[in-house]
This record gives structure tokens, sequence and C-alpha cells, in this order.
């Protein structure tokens, strides 16, 4: 959401630029996480792989947005943090990828990923420097059409599907929450609400499910899932 | 399609609710998360004209918001509920949405006009009303009609505005010099300088401080919520009073009274037939909740029988006497009608 007030940021602050750096990296993981997740469900679905193939496309021309958005500041990314950030989501899609469970994969980045992206960018969009505002700015249209992918298979496929998101959700859910949790001071320092991110988060993904035929009950009970 | 978006009054209301609806994932959280809960779809309800036959459906959306947001001054959380409950009206389709209790208040006092663009959405404020020139119209007529009701003669009446120079109650001012014969007007409000340009504006009123009027006046409009606590025991005004409860939420009616008192509540209307909706016990505070709504929602009901598109009520002070007599007239024509005193409240009628 559009913040009604925004006080003055020094985007050269030593505390921001530290921030930055593992926000910075995370972003990027998670866009290079969602290439690679991407491609490999264009395997898993071969009829839609030439669009999965597309969306992969558009995730990688995002981390080298993000990764241009580091240099604009003078911050080194901190892979390694976002690496082991993005560890259990990372983990969890590759089990079910190994189980040949597509609903799980989807849950995990179509839905979850992507709407966390969409909060977290939403949020971050009106206190970013200028640089940054702009890629950011187009890099969220992206993710909608990513979001929008995902929920019109499960939608498609929704009777057969129904139990795996819900059984995907109760696992995935929690990862979540956790990895929000753990970026709170980060992302404050960058003048990120975290209220405002997982309030954004709750309205994307209440959106989709939703979307997809669960009812208001079943949104409002799989969207508090493990809340922290 | 209207949209009606509500909220409740407390977070104990609002867990209970949780737990009679079964959704103990809400019911077992305190205020953080409903400082983050987004606002739902929670009922759909439907409207029929008395004149016209025609039925019209609407939307109830629970912005999630809570008073205690203000009271903790978590103005941040309180704005987002808000303005994220109207993009969420909004991409659903609804024509015309009216924002109920607090909703309107905090739109204005945060000055969440400024705020245009909502993550995918750009807010249409065409789409939205306060409703408050129906709740004008409302207790303009509670004036009369109540004091009808309990004896009182308008035309050697003081009446009382109390929050006088707000959007409802500068609009009721204007409304009872333009349609009553009342005696004497007394304003009351915080800010002196905008009384005295509310007086100027009508050419009279008498301004004064809350216990002056409530010594004088035989009739007195509550638009400001001022009346929790209010023990109307000890009030040493005329022998025969009329207060009508127009602020929110409603608590003056049970408040402790002398014979001759009597309490309304204003800024209710109610409908010749059944509105039909799920839940209204729960999310309808009034008294019948089947025939009964506020006339602030009314007014998106009335709007949508009538297809007028278009933001009736908006902005600060700018309720006219024209707009009040406009949808007084639509208030009439679709069988509306302001809740007055019933035999069964003990007043002679």
């Amino acid at each position: 959401m559009t913040q009604a007030t925004v006080h003055a940021i020094n985007y050269q602050d030593p505390k921001y630029l530290d921030a930055y750096s593992r926000i910075n990296a995370l972003v990027i993981e998670g866009e290079r996480e969602a290439e690679s997740n991407y491609l490999t469900m264009g395997e898993m679905l071969p009829e839609h792989k030439e669009d999965f193939v597309r969306l992969a496309a558009m995730e990688r021309k995002h981390a080298k947005g993000f990764e241009a958005c580091g240099n604009n500041l003078g911050v080194t990314a901190d892979m390694a943090y976002g690496k082991k950030f993005f560890d259990t989501f990372h983990r969890n899609f590759q089990d079910a990828k190994g189980r040949k469970d597509i609903v799980t994969c989807l849950v995990i980045q179509s839905l979850l990923i992507e709407c966390f992206a969409i909060a977290a960018y939403n949020i971050y969009i009106p206190v970013a420097d200028d640089f940054a505002r702009k890629i950011t700015e187009n890099v969220v249209k992206d993710e909608y059409i990513h979001l929008n992918y995902g929920e019109k298979w499960l939608k498609d496929n929704f009777e057969n599907s129904r139990e795996a998101i819900q059984q995907a959700n109760a696992e995935n859910l929690p990862v979540a929450w956790r990895m929000l949790n753990e970026v709170e001071k980060d992302a404050s320092a960058l003048s990120m609400d975290r209220e405002a991110v997982l309030e954004d988060f709750l309205i994307a993904y209440g959106e989709t499910l939703s979307n997809i035929g669960f009812t208001t009950r079943e949104v409002m009970q799989m969207s508090a899932k493990g809340i922290a | 399609m209207f949209g009606l978006i509500g909220h409740l009054t407390s977070l104990a209301q609002a867990q209970s609710v949780a737990r009679n609806l079964g959704y103990d994932e809400f019911a077992e959280h305190d205020l953080e998360f409903w400082c983050v809960a987004p606002p739902q779809m929670v009922d759909e309800v439907a409207v029929t004209s008395t004149t016209t036959g025609k039925t019209v459906y609407g939307q109830y959306v629970e912005s999630c918001f809570l008073p205690e947001m203000l009271a903790q001054k978590r103005f941040k959380a309180a704005t987002r509920k808000i303005i994220n409950a109207m993009a969420f009206a909004q991409k659903r389709g609804i024509n015309i949405t009216a924002l109920g209790g607090f909703s309107s208040i905090i739109f204005e006092n945060f000055n969440l006009d400024k705020i245009k663009h909502i993550r995918n959405v750009t807010l249409e404020l065409e789409r939205f009303t306060t409703g408050n020139t129906h709740t004008a119209y409302v207790l303009g007529r509670q004036v009369q009609q109540g004091a009808d009701q309990c004896g009182i003669d308008l035309k050697r009446s003081t009446v009382a505005v109390i929050g006088a120079t707000g959007d409802i109650g500068s609009g009721v001012c204007r409304w009872l010099t333009e349609h009553t014969p009342v005696q004497e007007l007394v304003l009351v409000a915080r800010d002196q300088e905008r009384l005295q340009n509310l007086r100027s504006e009508l050419g009279g009123g008498l301004i004064q401080t809350i216990d002056q009027a409530l010594s004088i006046a035989d009739i007195v409009v509550w638009v400001a919520s001022m009346g929790q606590g209010l023990d109307l025991t000890h009030e040493n005004g005329p022998d025969r009073v009329l207060h009508i409860d127009g602020g929110y939420p409603k608590n003056m009616a049970k408040a402790p009274r002398r014979e001759g008192v009597y309490v309304l509540d204003g800024g209710i209307v109610e409908h010749s037939l059944d509105i039909e909706w799920k839940l209204m016990n729960i999310i309808n505070h009034v008294a019948n909740p089947a025939r009964q709504i506020y006339a602030c929602f009314a007014e998106s009901i009335l709007l949508e029988f009538e297809q007028l598109y278009t933001n009736f009520s908006w902005g600060r002070n700018q309720i006219t006497v024209e707009k009040i007599d406009e949808i007084g007239r639509l208030s009439v024509k679709h069988g509306f009608k302001p809740l007055l005193f019933k035999a069964a409240d003990g007043i002679a009628l």
C-alpha cells in the first residue's frame, strides 16, 4: 500500500546499506530460485513448457534488475545469506519435484513466493530510492502475471487438486511466516513496515485462493495457518 | 451492486464473532492479528423497494478495523484497513459503497484521498459515499417527528447540536434552519473558529459549551460520539428532553436517566420490508436488524436503486439542504423511514 506519510530516508546511511546487502541478496536469490522453479515446472508440464520458459526469462530479468539496484547504491549483496534464507522453500520444492507433485510446486512458487514478492515490492516501492523504484514498479506488474498463471492452472484443476493445495498450504505457509519474521529488522531499516507487508500478502494470497475456488471460510482458515 | 464497508465495535466482540462463525484461527488472536487481517466479504444483502418492487443486491465488506487501533494510536493499521477495504470493494466490481462506522471519519481525518493507488488498483472515489447526507436527513426528520412524539413544540424549543461543525452536524444545522421553526439552535463543538463560521453561514445560532447546552435544550442531537458513560439522571434541563443519539457507536440508549428524558437511536432508518442477509445479527448493530439499518449504509442502497453511481456524499462540510432533500425524497420513495419511538418505549404516542 502507498504510505500516507513518507519520512526522508538516507539511502547512504551505513545502517541502511548494511540491511540492504541482505534484503537485496534475498530478493535476487528469490528471483533466481523462481527462474529455476519455472524451468522445472516446464519439464513437469511439457504442454505448458513454452509459457514456463517465458516466465523464467522474466524472473532472470528481474534478478538482473535487482542486481543493478544493489550496484547503484554501491552494495555487495550477501548471497550466502540469500541462499540460506530460501533454503526451506528450495528443499520443499525439490522434494515435491522428486515425487512429481506439481500442485505443491505451484503453491510454493506461483502462490506463496509470488504473493510474498508482490507484498514486499508493493510496500518497498513508496520507500525505495528513485532508481530502485522504477525497476520494482515494473517487476511487480510481472509478478501479478506469474501469480495469475499459477492461479489459472490450479483453478482449472481445482477439484483434483483441492486437498493437495490445502496440504501444501499447511506445510509451506508457516515457512513464509518464519521468513517474514526473520527479515523484520532489515526490512524495518529500509522503512518497510512488517504489518503492512503481512497484510498485503494476506490480501494477495486470499484473493488468489478465492479465485482458485476456495470459499471465504476456507480462505480464512488456510491463510491464518501457522501465523506468528 | 451496492457495498457496505463495516467493522466490529471491539476486539472482544470481534473474537466472539469469529468464534461463533467457526473461524477459530481469527478468534484466538489478539489485536496484532487484526492489524494485519485482510478485508473480507462476509455477507450478501438484498433489499426491495416498496415503490418500484425492484430488488437490489449488495455485499457487506468487513474491513477488520477495530476501534482499539485508534485508541492505541495504531494509525497506520487503521488507515490500511479502510483503504484496503475500499480497494477490495472496487475490485469486486461494486458500483457504490458506503463507508460505515469509523470508516469515513478515518478516511477524512487522515486525508486518505491523497492515496490514489493501492497495489494494482487505482481508486475510483466516485464509487464511494460517506452516507452522511442521508444520515443528516434522518437526524433532521427524527428531530421533527421525535419532537411530535414527545410532545415538544418545535416553535418554542431549543435544539442543541453536539458536534455542530462536523460534516453531518453542519448539514443538520443547515436543514433545521431552513425547514423547521426551531426557536433557538445551539451550536456545540470544540473549534471556535469553525463555530463562528458556521453561525455566520446560518445567520444565527447560539454558541455554547455542552453543559450550558444541556441545561437549556429541549432536544439534543448528538453527532459527536460523546455519550459513553453519560448519566442523564442529574441533568438539570427542561422537564421534557429528547436526546437523539447519532454518535457511533450507540451507547446512550441504556444510559440512566430521570423521568421526562427520552433517548432515540439517531441516524437509523427502518425499511417496510425485511432486509435479507444471513449474518445481520452479527454485523448490523441495531435493535431490529431485519428491518433497521444505519442511514449511511442505506444511502448506498438508495443510490443503487436509482443507479446514481456517484459519490453523493463526499468531502468535508459540503452537505447542502438541496442534497439532503434529494436523498430524503429517495429515502421515502423506496420505503425507508427514520427510526422513531414505538408504543413499547413507554411514550404516550
